[in-house]
């Protein structure tokens, strides 16, 4: 069998989903016998595109016409397209203050006469079509080679449905929202990384975005009543997620 | 659509930045690096939200680094809010920053550096070509990565770094464990630096740069920031001091040091600097001195070879200090917003690392200033290039273009953080 040819790119983002591979040490060497790293500029030179590519997994937001175009040149090319990470999924932290003009931030940072700028921080299906989607900042390291298994054997992955606090139930953690009173977003973000951050007595921060099938108005409620207001909650849950899709 | 065949981008260092170079009839007159990576905005990102949201925002800037800027990130605004730690969370930052170096500098050294000298694209062919030292480089890089999940929860963003404290301490037998997987370790991290001192050099000999780091004893927060050429500067003068400006061509700020410089920063100028040392390392160091102190840039790679075995035997002596202090559950410290401004140096493997917050008396951040080491090298990188473009006059351009990557990776860029 011929080994899938895959494209590694990253747009907007921090690298962390590229370095989560890069991460996997144990399984490094042997992935080179399953899998070739035809384009991986983080990791292995030249930069250079091939004609076509069995998957082509893409880190980062889209933010300027240049990723755009290399987003869409990337999409002609590859038989599947994978969003890899929060950012390439929801757009993630870079979607932060995305209901102030773009100008304002900008100004902010490099002040009155700030480099000119082409675009906004969207996620890649905004511009692309997306065949799969493994969220997360960073997404696991076990998704990330399960994806890659999938991908060996013809298959895409499962989206998952379930939130954080199903993964919290699991582990039988203490409840942070309802014992501890904290602003734990794991009733309303997309489980599967194991309650990562309640295992450790840390309140979910909402990484994953948002889980499909989830009552926000009763989660709203809860909060609430715990002593959090509306914009508390919603700043909150717009760290990773501009628009938190549901029902 | 036709240049998007040959992408015009670095290959083998963290983020998008490119050399752009002059020709004349064929000869290269004139190169420059450009960080083109898309602005960040961080800086703005984080203004108008609360004070424990700052540190899980910003260390979303870089992954390699996610650690350091965390920590970085949470002194500066515990320093704002006038609020301390216990000294147990102080050693396990630091241990979780030391895990952070060890992850850094084996990635860069193994994966990212190492096939420029054995003549491989990249870690799937030096798997083919160096399987024993790219598994050796691979198991240090995961003990890195073991000792950031013990302490932060996570290798990427560690979590469980909070502010005034941590959510969960380690145990004293995980801890225990891991000094012995750092113990087992020591030999590897000293064939790295024999590995890193036999590389052969293809770049031209470059004249040598002043180096600048925060500095205050073994750890690698600093509480003033000093140069080689013997200007302190401290933490809340930094910033001023380094007086970034924009140019025409980077999305990253370059320093300007105050009309002085350009300076390096990174393993290199902090060996320079004299930070003390390990036993082992400061053995090593004393034994390669005449190739490290006052050596060009293309020392650098001998000089992180030695911080990775320095950072491996820290964290060893973190260990058994936390297990010697009998390290136990701790609630982290409570905190309650005021008005004010907090200033935090810290070392990150590439380099200099400033973080710096203003908020409100309601707690809200009111104006964020980040300097990143890459953001700091670019003064450095322009004058090597410059130096490189002199020692190479009849080079044809794709030869030196071979040779001016190398020369910037020497560098170890990380260009998510210089833009950020």
């Amino acid at each position: 069998m011929n080994r899938p040819r895959l494209a590694i790119v990253g747009l907007t983002a921090c690298s962390g989903c590229q370095l989560s591979l890069l991460n996997c040490e144990a399984e490094l060497p042997l992935l080179l016998g399953q899998v070739q790293f035809e384009l991986f500029p983080l990791a292995c030179s030249p930069v250079q595109m091939a004609e076509q590519y069995d998957a082509t997994l893409v880190e980062g937001c889209c933010t300027t016409a240049h990723e755009a175009e290399l987003l869409q040149e990337l999409r002609s090319r590859s038989r599947l397209l994978i969003a890899l990470g929060t950012c390439a999924v929801w757009g993630g932290v870079a979607t932060l203050r995305s209901d102030t003009p773009r100008e304002q931030l900008r100004e902010q940072v490099y002040g009155p006469q700030p480099p000119s700028d082409d675009g906004l921080p969207q996620p890649l299906s905004a511009y692309v079509a997306v065949d799969a989607c493994l969220t997360g900042c960073p997404p696991e390291k076990h998704e990330l080679l399960a994806l890659l298994a999938d991908l060996l054997r013809g298959n895409l992955p499962v989206r998952g449905v379930a939130p954080v606090c199903s993964d919290c139930r699991m582990r039988e953690n203490l409840c942070l929202l309802q014992e501890r009173d904290q602003l734990c977003l794991g009733p309303l973000t997309l489980g599967g990384c194991g309650a990562r951050c309640p295992s450790m007595g840390v309140a979910c921060e909402g990484c994953r975005g948002p889980a499909p099938e989830t009552n926000l108005a009763e989660a709203m409620a809860v909060y609430q009543q715990k002593g959090f207001d509306e914009q508390t909650v919603t700043a909150r849950l717009h760290r990773f997620c501009p628009e938190w899709r549901h029902g | 659509m036709a240049d998007l065949r040959t992408i015009n981008q670095l290959a083998r260092v963290e983020g998008h930045g490119r050399i752009r170079l002059e020709q004349q009839a064929g000869r290269v007159v004139g190169a420059r690096i450009e960080l083109y990576e898309s602005m960040r905005l961080f800086e703005a990102l984080v203004v108008g939200r609360r004070y424990d949201e700052i540190a899980d925002i910003v260390c979303r800037i870089c992954s390699i680094c996610s650690t350091v800027h965390k920590v970085a990130a949470l002194q500066a605004v515990e320093r704002a809010l006038n609020l301390s730690v216990s000294q147990q969370t102080e050693l396990l930052r630091q241990l979780a920053v030391q895990g952070g170096q060890i992850e850094s500098h084996a990635l860069h050294l193994f994966c990212l550096a190492l096939p420029d000298y054995l003549g491989c694209n990249g870690f799937p062919e030096l798997a083919q070509r160096a399987p024993a030292e790219l598994k050796r480089g691979l198991e240090i890089k995961a003990l890195g990565n073991r000792i950031q999940e013990l302490v932060g929860g996570r290798a990427i963003h560690p979590f469980n770094l909070l502010l005034g404290g941590l959510g969960s301490i380690p145990t004293a037998d995980s801890l225990a464990l891991l000094a012995d997987q750092l113990q087992e370790l020591l030999p590897a991290a000293l064939a790295t630096i024999e590995l890193a001192a036999g590389l052969e050099e293809s770049l031209p000999a470059l004249p040598p740069l002043p180096g600048c780091a925060a500095t205050d004893g073994p750890s690698l927060f600093g509480e003033q920031l000093a140069t080689t050429d013997g200007q302190q500067i401290v933490a809340c003068g930094a910033y001023a001091w380094l007086d970034e400006r924009l140019t025409d061509y980077s999305h990253a700020k370059v320093s300007r040091f105050s009309e002085h410089g350009p300076y390096l920063a990174g393993p290199l100028a902090r060996l320079n600097l004299h930070a003390p040392l390990e036993p082992s390392a400061q053995t090593a160091l004393h034994h390669y001195a005449p190739r490290l102190l006052g050596a060009p840039l293309t020392a650098s790679h001998l000089a992180r070879a030695i911080e990775l075995l320095q950072a491996i035997e820290r964290a060893l002596t973190l260990c058994k200090n936390l297990l010697q202090n009998r390290v136990q559950p701790e609630q982290a410290t409570s905190v309650l917003p005021r008005a004010g401004s907090g200033t935090a140096l810290i070392e990150a493997p590439r380099g200099l690392l400033l973080h710096q917050y203003c908020f409100s008396a309601d707690g809200r951040c009111t104006a964020a200033q980040v300097v990143t080491p890459t953001a700091i090298n670019q003064g450095a990188m322009a004058a090597m290039l410059t130096a490189l473009v002199e020692r190479l006059p009849d080079a044809a351009p794709d030869t030196f273009k071979l040779q001016a990557e190398r020369l910037i990776r020497c560098f170890d860029p990380c260009i998510s953080c210089a833009v950020h």
